[in-house]
C-alpha cells in the first residue's frame, strides 16, 4: 500500500531517478527490496550484446542491385552486367564484384528490405544518422557537422554509454560524417574527428600528438610547467566551466600520454601483411584503424567512404574504384574481428543514405533510390549467415516487411544497451526521444 | 539524498531530546480533511516548531493514527485515503504531542461520475502518456495520438473512445479495455507500465469506462487557480518540505491535487522536488522556485536557503546595482568576494566590451595611471572603440540569423554593416528593435530587411520577434499550451496576426524586397475561428484598413509599460557582462521562471527606460558597479553560490574572441579562407566559413534566434587543440611572431617572461611565477639545447596559452 505513489508512476526510470526516489522514498515507506528492484530495473534496461559499433556510411548510395540483391531474371536495362555468385552459405548469392565477401557470408546478415522516403544526399544522410528529418532542403546544408539540432548515432552512444577505455568514445574518420555531430547535446558529445586519411603515408591524427618541433622531453617540460603555472596563477581557483576544463585537460593529457591510446591510433605497429590484407585504400586502412580503436574500447567508430553517387558510368565506378576496396576491407575486418573474438561484441553496419535506381539511365548510370537498399549487419548479436527480407523482381521495393531507419536504430541501440525511448530535452524544452518510433528488427537478431 | 535522509533523522532526534524540556508545537494543515470520491486523496502538512530547531516540516516525522481505519487511512508521509462513507478523527503524533484532525468521507457508496475532462485527462498528463516524447508528439506513437498535455479534450476523447473501431475501451468489460491494459503493461506496451493495476488511477479510469466512457460537457473554466502551500519555504541544508497543492474553483470549493500535479525546480542545484511534491534542499544556499503544473494551471512555491552562519558584511556601494545585490546577499547570509585587482579588472572589461585583449602597452599604461576614477574612464573609452561595434554586431548577427545560405553573402555583409552602424552610433535600443520589426526595402541593402527573408512567414517572424525582444518562447504554443507557461494557441495566432501583411517580393536587383502592408487575422487551427491580432496579455487591435499592422505591434512593444521588452534586453546585457542572466535562459521570461533577483531586474529595466534605452549608458552603469568589479576568487562563504553575483564568474571566451586572443598573444594573424588578410575573427560576417577552430570551439550557425546556439561547454577536443594543434603551434613558433621577436631582443629573461604575461594574461607575473618561468631559460641554457632562449620563450608562451586564465574571462 505504502509504495503505491512510487509504483504508479515510475516504471521507466534511469538509475539517477531510481536513486532519487530511493532517498526520498525511504521516508515515505518505500521498502528496501522494492528499492533494489527499481534500481536493478533502471541499471540494466537491456542486456548489451555489442560493446562497440563500427558504422560505414557509403556516401552517395551504393548500388544494391549490383552488389547484394542481384536480379538476373530482370530485363537487361535493369539487371546490369553482373552475375550472382554462390557464397559460403548454400542458397545465398551475392554479386560477382564481391568475391572475397562471398567467402564469409556466413559471418553476417544481409537485410534486403530497408526502405525510406528521403531520396536526397544531405537530407537522407541526416535521416539515416540521426533518425530525424532535417530542417534544411537538400544541398542547403553547409558547414560541418550539419545536424544542428538532432544528435547523431555516435553522439547518442557517447552520451549514453560514455567512455570505456583510453580513447574517446566516438571517433569519426577519415572526414566528418556530415550529420555526425552532437546536435543539441553540445560539444561534449561531439565526435573526435581524425580529419586525415589513414592511407596517407604521413598519416597523423589531428591534435592527438604534439607537433614536430615538440619532442617528448619538451612536451614533458611544458606539461610540468603548465601544472606549476596553474597552481600559482588564478586558474587554481576556477569555478564553473573553467573547473570542468581542468578535467578535460587531464583527459587530454592522459590521451596524449597514454600508450594504449597512441597505440590504438598508430597503424605503423600493424604488420605490412595485415595492412595489405585490409588493403592500402582509404576504406581499408580506416577499417583497420576502426578495429584497433574497438580493441581499445572505443564505443562508436564512424567511417565515411565515397563517392557512391554513380549517376554516370555506374558500372565502371563500382567495378574499378568502389567495390573492390570495400570487398577487401569488409571481408578482412569481419574475419579479423572474428579471429580475435571481437565480432560477437562488435556491431558492424554498412549502408548508404540510399540505394540506386534499378533502371539504368542513358549515361550508363544509376540514380538515387531510397525505396530499396541492402544493409549489411554483422556481429554484436546479429545473426550469422542470414538473408533477411526480399525485394521485388526489379529490386525496386521490398516484398517483405519494409524496415526503415527507425527500425534499424531501434535494433542498433537495443544491441548496444541504449534505451531508445529515453528522452532528452532541447534548449527550448522540447522532449526528443532517442528514437522516435520504429520497432526492433527481431529477425536479424541471433 | 542519502545525506538528506540522515540529516532529517538528526532533526528528529533533536526534537525527541527536546521533548523533555520543551516539546515541539505541532500544527496540521488543513485542519479538516474532506474526501468526496473513492479515488480522492488529500495531502496533509504537519508544521513543527521548537525553540531548538525553529520551524520545521514534521509531515514525515510524525506518526499518524486514525480512530476508525474502516473509514479512512493515513499513509506515512501524510496522504489521507478514503475507505468508506463516514466521519472519524485522525491524529498526528510526535514525541508525546498529538494533534487531532477530523476526516469526512463521502461519495464512496454512491460516487459522483468520473469526468473525462476533469479526472481522466490529468491522469494521462501526470503518467506522461500525452507528453511530447510519447503519444503527444505530432505523429503520435504506434498509431495512437493524444493532444500534447491534453489541450484538446475532444480530440483525445475521439482517439481513446472512437478510433481503432472502438476497441480501446469496452464499457461492458472495462478491465479488458486495451486503453487500460496498455497503460498497465498487461498488454505489451512500448512505454512500459504507466499505471499500477488496482491503484487510484486505474480505478478512476476503470470507473469512467464502466460509467459509459462519456465525454462530459466543457464547463466554463470552473477552476480559477492553483494554491501551493507553503508558498514560501525557509530551509536549512539538506532538509525536506512536503508541498500541498489545491485546485480552487470559482465557487470556492477546493480539491487537493497534490498527487496529480507535476513539479519542477528551476534550480536543481539548490532544491530538488520529486513527483509527490516533496522538496529537498541541497547543501548549497540560495533560492529556488518550485513550479507546479496541473491541467493548464501553474503555481509556484519559493524556497530560500540561507547560510546558517551569516558572515555578510555590507561592502560599499557604487550604485543601485550594488545596493540590490548586497540586499540579496544579506538575506542569504553570503559574503561577497573582495574587489578584483586593477589588472584583472582591465582584462575583464576589455574582453567583455570589445572581445579584445589589451596590448602589453595598454596594460602597463593603465596600471601606472594614478587617476582615482580611472576605471570609469577606461569603460567610457572602450565603449567608443570600433571593436565594441564589431563584437556586438557579431553578437546581434548571431541572433538575427545573418546566414549567407539564407540571405545571400551580399545580404549578410549588408546586414552586418547595418548592425555595426547601429551599435557604433549607440542607437537607442527601442528604435533599433523597432527598425527590425518594421524592416522594409531590399534585403541586399544596408538595412534589417533580411530579417524577413530569414523568417519567411508571419508565424516564423512573430516567433522570432517574441523570443528575441520579449523573451517569450511562444514557439511551443504553436501546437499546444506551453507547460509551465500561460500562452496557448490563441495567443500564438493572435501575435502572428501582426505580421501577415509583410510581403517578400523578388527584387529585380537580386534578393528580396520587403514591403509592409495590411494583413489579415489568422485562423485557430483547432477551432477554425478567426483569432484577432493581439499582443501578449493585450486586447485585440483595431486596424485602419490599409495600415501596416506591425506599427501597432511596435508601439505596444516599445511602450514604457511593456512588461517584457526592457526586462529582456536588460537581462541580456546583464548576462553578457556577469556571465549569468538574472533569469536563464535569457530568452525565457515567464512568471514560472522568476529572476534570481527580481528587484534588480526591475531596477535595471526601469533605468534603461529612464535613460531612453541608451545601451552604452546601461553598460557603463553595470561596469561601474562594485558587483561587476568583484574578484572571481571564492571565499568560504560564497564558494557554493552561483546565482547571486557574490563573485565574478569564469566566462569561457567565445570561439572568435579566443582565436583573436591567440592571434594577439602570439603576434601572428589568422588567415581565413577568402577573407582579407588581418581580418579579426570578431569581424567575420560569414557564419558558414569552414575553420577547424570553430568546429572545435563551437560557433552559432545562425539557424534560430535562440541564444543557446552558442554552446559554451568545454570539451576534451578543445584542450587537445590548444595543446597540440598545428595552427596554434605554428603561431607560437612563427619566425615573425612574438616569441621569436622577444627571444631575439636584448631583453633579459625576466623581462621576456613579463612581456609574455602581459601579452597573454594582461598582467605581470608574481615573483613566484617569474621565478618558475625564468628557470626554464636557465635550465635550457645549461643543457646545450640549440637556441635555448627561443625554445624557452616558446615554451612559456605555450604554457600561458594553455592556462584556464587565458581561455576564460574571470
Amino acid at each position: 500500500m505504502s509504495n503505491r505513489r512510487i509504483s504508479d508512476t515510475e516504471f521507466r526510470m534511469n538509475r539517477r531517478t531510481a536513486v532519487r526516489i530511493g532517498g526520498a522514498g525511504l521516508l515515505g515507506g518505500l521498502t528496501l527490496p522494492r528499492l533494489l528492484e527499481l534500481q536493478s530495473t533502471a541499471a540494466a534496461p537491456q542486456p548489451a550484446k555489442a560493446k562497440s559499433c563500427i558504422f560505414f556510411m557509403l556516401e552517395g548510395g551504393p548500388s544494391h542491385i549490383d552488389m547484394w540483391d542481384l536480379k538476373p531474371g530482370a530485363p537487361a536495362e535493369i539487371r546490369g552486367p553482373y552475375q550472382p555468385i554462390s557464397t559460403a552459405v548454400a542458397g545465398t548469392q551475392i554479386g560477382e564484384l564481391l568475391p572475397m565477401t562471398a567467402g564469409i557470408v556466413d559471418k553476417f546478415t544481409i537485410l534486403r528490405s530497408h526502405s525510406h522516403a528521403d531520396n536526397a544526399h544531405q537530407t537522407g544522410r541526416h535521416w539515416v544518422l540521426t533518425g530525424y528529418p532535417p530542417s534544411f532542403a537538400d544541398g542547403q546544408a553547409q558547414g560541418m557537422p550539419f545536424n544542428a539540432l538532432y544528435p547523431s548515432i555516435g553522439s547518442i552512444v557517447a552520451r549514453e554509454l560514455g567512455q570505456r577505455g583510453a580513447v574517446p568514445p566516438y571517433v569519426e574518420m577519415p572526414n566528418p560524417l556530415g550529420p555526425g555531430g552532437p546536435g543539441f547535446y553540445g560539444a561534449k558529445y561531439a565526435p573526435f574527428t581524425i580529419d586525415n586519411d589513414p592511407v596517407q603515408a604521413d598519416f597523423k591524427v589531428r591534435d592527438l600528438t604534439t607537433t614536430s618541433e615538440v619532442d617528448g622531453d619538451r612536451y614533458e617540460r611544458r606539461k610540468q610547467l603548465l601544472q606549476d603555472a596553474e597552481a600559482l596563477g588564478a586558474s587554481d581557483d576556477a569555478t564553473g566551466p573553467a573547473k570542468q576544463m581542468t578535467d578535460f585537460y587531464e583527459q587530454a593529457m592522459t590521451l596524449v600520454s597514454s600508450p594504449e591510446a597512441s597505440r590504438a591510433f598508430d597503424l605503423s605497429v600493424e604488420s605490412d601483411e595485415m595492412r595489405e590484407r585490409y588493403g592500402y585504400t582509404s576504406i581499408g586502412q580506416c577499417a583497420l584503424l576502426g578495429r584497433r580503436l574497438v580493441e581499445a574500447d572505443c564505443r562508436f567508430v564512424g567511417i565515411t567512404h565515397g563517392s557512391w553517387d554513380t549517376h554516370v558510368d555506374n558500372f565502371t565506378s563500382h567495378e574499378k574504384t568502389l567495390v573492390p576496396p570495400t570487398d577487401r576491407a569488409l571481408t578482412t575486418l569481419l574475419t579479423d574481428l572474428d579471429d580475435r573474438g571481437l565480432l560477437d561484441e562488435t556491431l558492424v553496419v554498412v549502408m548508404g543514405e540510399m540505394g540506386r535506381t534499378p533502371r539504368i539511365n542513358k549515361d550508363a548510370g544509376r540514380d538515387h533510390w531510397s525505396m530499396c537498399q541492402s544493409v549489411i549487419l554483422a556481429g554484436g548479436g546479429i545473426k550469422r549467415g542470414a538473408v533477411i527480407g526480399a525485394s521485388d523482381e526489379t529490386a525496386s521495393y521490398p516484398t517483405t516487411q519494409p524496415y526503415g531507419i527507425h527500425d534499424l536504430l531501434q535494433t542498433l541501440f537495443y544491441l548496444m544497451g541504449v534505451d531508445a525511448n529515453k528522452i532528452h530535452h532541447t534548449p527550448l524544452g522540447r522532449p526528443v526521444p532517442i528514437v522516435s518510433g520504429g520497432h526492433r528488427i527481431d529477425e536479424v537478431l541471433a | 539524498m542519502r545525506v538528506g535522509f540522515l540529516t532529517i533523522l538528526a532533526v528528529a532526534q533533536l526534537a525527541v531530546v527536546s521533548a523533555a524540556a520543551d516539546a515541539p508545537a505541532l500544527r496540521v494543515h488543513p485542519e479538516r480533511v474532506t474526501l468526496r470520491r473513492p479515488e480522492s486523496s488529500s495531502q496533509v502538512l504537519v508544521f513543527g516548531k521548537s525553540p531548538e530547531s525553529g520551524n520545521f516540516d514534521a509531515t514525515r516525522l510524525v506518526t499518524f493514527r486514525i480512530d476508525d481505519p474502516s473509514i479512512a487511512e493515513v499513509l506515512p508521509g501524510g496522504r489521507v485515503l478514503p475507505r468508506a462513507d463516514g466521519e472519524t478523527i485522525a491524529h498526528a503524533e510526535l514525541d508525546g504531542q498529538s494533534v487531532p484532525f477530523p476526516v469526512l468521507v463521502t461519495g464512496q457508496a454512491n460516487p459522483p461520475p468520473v469526468s473525462f475532462r476533469g479526472d481522466v485527462l490529468p491522469v494521462l498528463t501526470k503518467a506522461g502518456c500525452n507528453s511530447g516524447g510519447c503519444h503527444g508528439k505530432a505523429e503520435g506513437q504506434n498509431g495512437f495520438k493524444l493532444s500534447v498535455f491534453a489541450f484538446d479534450a475532444k480530440f483525445d476523447f475521439a482517439a481513446i473512445v472512437q478510433e481503432a473501431r472502438g476497441r480501446r475501451v469496452r464499457t461492458t468489460a472495462a478491465a479488458q479495455s486495451l486503453f487500460l491494459r496498455k497503460a498497465t503493461g498487461e498488454t505489451p506496451h512500448g512505454g512500459g507500465r504507466r499505471i499500477e493495476p488496482g491503484g487510484d488511477w486505474y480505478r478512476l479510469i476503470k470507473r469512467w469506462i464502466e460509467e459509459g466512457a462519456a465525454l462530459d460537457e466543457a464547463t466554463p473554466e470552473s477552476a480559477v487557480r492553483l494554491r501551493v502551500e507553503p508558498a514560501e519555504i525557509l530551509v536549512d541544508s539538506q532538509t525536506t518540505q512536503q508541498l500541498r497543492v489545491t485546485l480552487v474553483a470559482a465557487d470556492g470549493s477546493e480539491t487537493c491535487v497534490t498527487t496529480g500535479a507535476d513539479y519542477q525546480s528551476n534550480a536543481e542545484a539548490i532544491a530538488a522536488v520529486d513527483e509527490t511534491g516533496l522538496v529537498t534542499s541541497t547543501e548549497i544556499p540560495g533560492e529556488a522556485a518550485i513550479l507546479v503544473r496541473y491541467m493548464g494551471h501553474v503555481g509556484v512555491s519559493r524556497l530560500t536557503h540561507a547560510r546558517p552562519e551569516s558572515d555578510f558584511t555590507r561592502p560599499p556601494q557604487n550604485n543601485f546595482i550594488d545596493r540590490l545585490v548586497w540586499d540579496k546577499l544579506e538575506k542569504l547570509g553570503i559574503a561577497a568576494s573582495p574587489p578584483a585587482s586593477e589588472a584583472v579588472f582591465l582584462r575583464r572589461v576589455y574582453l567583455d566590451t570589445t572581445g579584445t585583449l589589451p596590448t602589453p602597452e595598454e596594460v602597463q599604461q593603465y596600471l601606472e595611471d594614478r587617476a582615482p576614477d580611472k576605471r570609469s574612464g577606461l569603460v567610457a573609452g572602450l565603449l567608443d572603440r570600433s571593436e565594441y561595434a564589431d563584437y556586438w554586431a557579431q553578437k546581434w548577427a548571431d541572433l538575427l540569423r545573418v546566414d549567407r545560405n539564407v540571405i545571400t553573402s551580399q545580404g549578410a555583409v549588408a546586414m552586418t554593416r547595418w548592425l555595426r552602424e547601429q551599435i557604433e552610433t549607440n542607437r537607442p535600443y527601442d528604435e533599433f528593435a523597432r527598425d527590425i520589426v518594421m524592416a522594409d526595402g531590399r534585403s541586399m541593402d544596408e538595412n534589417p530587411a533580411a530579417f524577413y527573408v530569414a523568417h519567411q512567414d508571419a508565424e516564423a517572424a512573430s516567433r522570432a520577434v517574441s523570443q528575441l525582444f520579449l523573451g517569450v518562447r511562444i514557439e511551443c504554443a504553436e501546437c499546444h499550451h506551453h507547460p509551465f507557461e500561460k500562452w496557448g494557441q490563441a495567443d500564438y495566432y493572435a501575435l502572428a496576426g501582426f505580421f501577415t501583411g509583410v510581403e517578400r517580393r523578388d527584387s529585380p536587383l537580386g534578393g528580396k524586397k520587403i514591403v509592409g502592408g495590411p494583413g489579415q487575422d489568422l485562423l485557430h487551427p483547432r477551432t477554425g475561428e478567426t483569432v484577432a491580432a493581439a499582443a501578449l496579455d493585450a486586447p485585440p487591435v483595431e486596424f485602419e484598413p490599409l495600415a501596416d499592422r506591425r506599427t501597432a505591434f511596435a508601439d505596444w512593444m516599445t511602450a514604457s509599460d511593456n512588461p517584457f521588452f526592457a526586462r529582456t534586453i536588460a537581462n541580456r546585457i546583464w548576462a553578457h557582462y556577469l556571465g549569468r542572466g538574472l533569469f536563464e535562459p535569457v530568452d525565457d521570461l515567464r512568471a514560472t521562471n522568476p529572476a534570481s533577483n527580481e528587484p534588480l531586474l526591475d531596477a535595471l529595466a526601469a533605468y534603461l527606460i529612464e535613460v531612453d534605452y541608451d545601451v552604452k549608458q546601461l553598460t557603463q552603469t553595470i561596469l561601474e558597479s562594485r558587483v561587476y568589479q568583484l574578484s572571481s576568487a571564492t571565499t568560504e562563504s560564497n564558494r557554493l553560490d552561483d546565482q547571486n553575483y557574490s563573485r565574478a564568474a569564469w566566462k569561457p571566451l567565445p570561439a572568435e574572441v579566443l582565436l583573436d586572443a591567440i592571434t594577439a598573444a602570439t603576434g601572428v594573424s589568422h588567415d581565413f579562407d577568402g577573407m582579407p588578410a588581418g581580418l579579426r575573427a570578431i569581424e567575420l560576417w560569414d557564419s558558414r566559413l569552414p575553420a577547424n577552430f570553430f568546429q572545435v570551439f563551437g560557433r552559432p550557425v545562425r539557424q534560430s534566434v535562440c541564444a543557446c546556439e552558442r554552446g559554451v561547454e568545454p570539451s576534451m577536443a578543445q584542450a587537445l587543440h590548444l595543446m597540440n594543434s598545428e595552427e596554434t603551434s605554428a603561431k607560437i613558433r612563427d619566425r615573425r611572431g612574438r616569441a621569436a621577436e622577444l627571444a631575439a631582443s636584448s631583453l633579459s629573461n625576466e623581462q621576456i617572461v613579463d612581456q609574455l604575461y602581459l601579452a597573454a594574461l594582461s598582467r605581470f607575473p608574481s615573483d613566484d611565477e617569474r621565478r618558475l618561468m625564468t628557470s626554464v631559460f636557465t635550465q635550457l641554457e645549461s643543457s646545450g639545447t640549440a637556441d635555448p632562449r627561443r625554445t624557452a620563450t616558446e615554451d612559456v608562451l605555450w604554457t600561458l596559452l594553455n592556462t584556464k586564465e587565458f581561455a576564460f574571462n574571470h
